[in-house]
């Protein structure tokens, strides 16, 4: 499972589908890099998983193409794409051992017993689940079947791999080590990724680049730090990390709660203003503030500071940003 | 009050005037020991000889061939018959869970019309269907894909289309359930690994439903064995099963003891089955079947269905159209003016209505089963509701036994009753008059009750009762005022079902009436047995319409509930 770069490019250009009068994708275009891992990050009802079933091939598209490797998969049915699919309820056969679920894929294949076995068990300690083998799917905890359906996936060496949410059911601790766990497995296996989520943090960590979905369309795709740093446009800005939209006399402005200033560090800003100061909330690492402005709530995350300790909320307090943190004018 | 507060658990609150338990468990186990148990073990005492301890007569079973032939005939049969529905049953079953909702009742409607419907009534229909100058045989000699008539009934051929009808309710419906709760992910993950349509079926989704698919061929096999009216009317002598053996070793051969042999071996056999049934699903499966799961169910996506899937439909519409045929076959033909049954009729007219209604044997038969069945829906409402009460409020511990012990007489065949309440009721001249039918009947309705109460008594919220007892109302009057009002639903599905089975039956009016005292059933099926006269298809028409009359009042009831 070590070979490098099993994965291959995937090209998806102006793919249109709709149910009834929804358009669920609209002229949605996405190139992904053989081994990239991409996630696809949107509201809920934008079109995320119906995207991930058209690749997959479960859903018809209207229009458009899907290529895998260059190839349009359109004609291929589903049994003959070679795509590893982790569903959000991981779908593991629930008749069938642990051993018995990874090895389908292969014995669909018609691989020999012993290359079935071998493969197995390197699957299995992959995902580190060798001790459990034998057991049936509703005898493990959510976590390990989230391993199992990872291992069914992946030991078909599948030329993409899709995932729809497969954190989604899991608690907050699991998930962040599961995440590190898919990280390494990415590392290691070097699959071409389709991940979906609706978590943005997952998304930021996980991926090495992230297509922002609305409606049915990309509004951007780009890596986490491009979209982080440079949002498009206001939507992309307020949908990734906190962010405020300031009215200013030149127009609206969108500044990170972390960029703006507050009382004396607001010094060396280029835009000043004297905002009512709501509530100051202790954060450990530093202060929450809640400050409003013409009407408007703004958020200014800072660090520990004894002048920030002082301030008396419904009193004015200087707040300013400087021209470069600005993200986004509309 | 008094005596009734006496009565009550001791742990309870004093402010609890209770129903007693024993009050209404008493008067349908007097009756199920009077009705019921007296007249099997008197069969079984004359089974193992009445003077001294013999096996004389099960030897006779194993040495005499025909008797051996008899015993192999009937689980043949049945296992044939089991298997048939199992094959109908997929492609319906499959239908049924990937079309539209509209479509779907519209399935449920077909698989559980020929159910409802009298058993003598679907017979008879086959039977003009399937004849040798029937509606079947002309279409394909006028068709000209045969030159002779093909003999499709009286013999096995006839059987096993006859009871396959009436029973593949019980798999359909298991396996349609077993479908809903399959997810279309687990099908789709198989699809993503690689497999084609045929390895999804029998890897995944045959092991996944088989549960359903064995729960229902138990209960078709356990039915099977017991059938009598179908392969009597339907098959010919090589197709005799137990039930009419028995039958006739008591009206032809007046062999009671061996009679009452057969019929021992015919209820350790469903016993046999009940204790199987019991220790692998529970008994609940018989009374209500599982509740729902998350996930999207199995269901047909946008991508449309394979070929493979359009051959299903094509199969699921040819079972569909043989669930239906019989039922609609007979109305345009009751509507015909010839006394030669022919479809469709050259002439329309409610001649044989009128005649029916004109001639004093049918309508003095019609008044007497609605006469039996008023007095069957009374009493069995009454001791099942009594019944169903005493057990929602019994220990646990002995609930399961009890339960088991009132739904006995819903699955013991039909002509082990029969033969045992002839056997008890002839010396008392209770046989000839309508009481003696309707005793049988009581017995055989009063379970529906049972069940149909009980489950309306589970989802009954127990803290309403608490709350009326609490606010100062005496037992009875929280009966009336809450409780009556919430279970209504339920004691009204099981008159129906107890109307039903009243209205429809034969076994026990075979043996229980005389000529004076004939049931419009019983009256059927001597004409049916001899020669089908157009009026019999105009009475079961009649039957028919009564039968959906009746369900679509039972309908509106809970609609509106
Ligand atoms: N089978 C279907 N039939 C009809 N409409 C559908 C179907 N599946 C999805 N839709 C519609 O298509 C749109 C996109 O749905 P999709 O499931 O792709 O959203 P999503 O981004 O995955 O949302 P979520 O985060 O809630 O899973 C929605 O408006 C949805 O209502
Ligand atoms: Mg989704």
């Amino acid at each position: 499972m070590t070979v490098p770069a099993l994965g291959k490019a995937v090209s998806i250009r102006s793919l249109d589908k709709s149910y009834g009068a929804t358009k669920a994708l609209n002229g949605v275009s996405l190139e992904i890099a053989a081994g990239e891992f991409c996630t696809l990050l949107g509201a809920s009802g934008s079109g995320k998983t119906t995207l991930l079933k058209t690749i997959a091939g479960f859903e018809n598209y209207d229009t458009g193409a899907i290529l895998i490797g260059g190839t349009d998969i359109g004609p291929v049915p589903v049994s003959k794409r070679n795509i590893g699919m982790v569903f959000q309820n991981y779908a593991l056969f629930p008749h069938m051992s642990v051993r018995r679920n990874v090895a389908f894929g292969l014995e669909m294949r018609r691989l020999t017993k012993a290359e079935i076995t071998s493969r197995v068990e390197e699957a299995l300690a992959l995902v580190d689940l060798t001790a459990y083998a034998e057991r049936l799917p509703r005898q493990l905890s959510g976590g390990q079947q989230q391993r199992v359906a990872l291992a069914r996936a992946l030991v078909i060496k599948p030329d993409i791999l899709l995932m729809d949410e497969p954190l989604g059911a899991l608690d907050k601790n699991l998930r962040q080590s599961i995440q590190l766990e898919l990280k390494r497995l990415h590392a290691a296996v070097g699959a071409t990724v389709v991940y979906v989520t609706h978590d943005q943090e997952e998304a930021l960590f996980l991926s090495d680049r992230i297509a922002l979905m609305d409606k049915g369309r990309i509004v951007q795709a780009a890596s986490p730090r491009d979209l982080y740093d440079r949002p498009a446009n206001r939507f992309v800005a307020g949908f990734l990390g906190e962010c405020n939209f300031i009215p200013t006399p030149t127009g609206t402005v969108a500044v990170r709660p972390e960029k703006l200033r507050v009382g004396s560090q607001a010094n060396d800003c280029n835009q000043v203003f004297e905002a009512r100061l709501l509530s100051v909330i202790f954060i450990g690492r530093g202060y929450r503030l809640i400050l409003e402005l013409e009407g408007i709530e703004i958020t200014v995350l800072t660090e520990t500071s004894d002048e920030i300790a002082a301030l008396r909320t419904n009193g004015l307090v200087r707040m300013g940003f400087r021209k470069e943190d600005i993200i986004a004018t509309e | 009050m008094t005596m009734i507060a006496r009565h009550a658990e001791p742990g309870r609150r004093a402010a609890w005037h209770g129903f007693p338990v024993w009050l209404g468990l008493l008067p349908f186990a007097l009756v199920l020991a009077i009705l019921f148990a007296v007249p099997v073990f008197s069969l079984l005492r004359l089974a193992f000889g009445e003077g001294g301890f013999t096996l004389a007569h099960f030897q006779r079973m194993v040495d005499v061939p025909v008797y051996r032939s008899v015993l192999g005939t009937t689980l043949g049969i049945a296992a044939l018959v089991t298997l048939l529905a199992v094959l109908a049953s997929y492609p319906l079953a499959y239908v049924m869970a990937t079309v539209g909702p509209r479509m779907r009742s519209l399935l449920l409607l077909l698989v559980l019309l020929p159910f409802w419907t009298s058993a003598l009534v679907r017979t008879t229909a086959w039977i003009i269907l399937l004849q040798s100058n029937g509606v079947v045989n002309k279409l394909l000699m006028g068709s000209g894909l045969t030159s002779s008539p093909i003999a499709f009934i009286y013999n096995l051929s006839g059987v096993l289309i006859g009871m396959t009808h009436v029973l593949m309710p019980f798999i359909v419906l298991p396996l349609y359930a077993a479908f809903r709760n399959l997810e279309l992910s687990t099908v789709q993950a198989a699809e993503s690994l690689g497999a084609g349509p045929l390895t999804i079926f029998a890897r995944i989704i045959l092991p996944l439903t088989a549960p359903g698919v064995v729960a229902g061929s138990m209960i078709v096999f356990m039915n099977a064995i017991g059938f009598y009216l179908t392969p009597a009317l339907m098959g010919g002598p090589g197709q005799t099963m137990i039930a009419q053996m028995i039958a006739s070793n008591i009206n032809t051969d007046l062999n009671w003891p061996f009679a009452a042999a057969l019929a021992t071996v015919l209820l350790v056999a469903t016993i046999s089955m009940l204790v199987l049934f019991q220790r692998f699903f529970g008994l609940e499966r018989l009374i209500e079947s599982g509740g729902g799961k998350a996930g999207e169910p199995f269901t047909v996506t946008s991508r449309g269905r394979s070929p493979g899937g359009w051959a299903t439909v094509a199969a699921a519409g040819l079972v569909a159209a043989f669930l239906i045929a019989p039922i609609i076959i007979v109305f345009p033909m009751s509507l015909g003016s010839s006394p030669f049954l022919s479809f469709p009729p050259e002439s329309y007219s409610l001649t044989w209505y009128a005649n029916f209604f004109s001639t004093s044997k049918w309508v003095a038969a019609l008044t007497r089963s609605l006469q039996i069945a008023g007095v069957v829906v009374v009493s069995s409402v009454v001791l099942g509701t009594l019944a169903a009460l005493g057990v929602s409020r019994m220990r646990p511990r002995w609930r399961a036994a009890v339960e088991t012990i009132f739904i006995l007489p819903m699955i013991v065949p039909v002509i082990i009753l029969a033969v045992g309440l002839y056997y008890l009721l002839a010396p008392t001249g209770l046989v000839g008059s309508i009481w003696g039918v309707a005793l049988g009947h009581v017995v055989l309705a009063t379970p529906y009750v049972f069940i149909t109460v009980r489950a309306a008594l589970k989802s009954f919220d127990g803290n309403l009762e608490l709350a009326a007892l609490g606010l100062g109302a005496s037992w009875p009057t929280m009966f009336r005022r809450v409780m009556l009002p919430g279970i209504a639903p339920g004691i009204a599905a099981g008159a129906i079902f107890a109307f039903i089975t009243s209205f429809d039956d034969v076994v026990i009016a075979l043996f229980l009436t005389n000529i004076r005292s004939r049931t419009l059933p019983k009256l059927m099926y001597e004409g049916v047995a001899h020669e089908i006269d157009p009026t019999i298809i105009a009475a079961s028409c009649l039957i028919i319409l009564v039968t959906i009359l009746v369900l679509g009042a039972n309908l509106l009831v809970s609609k509106r509930t």
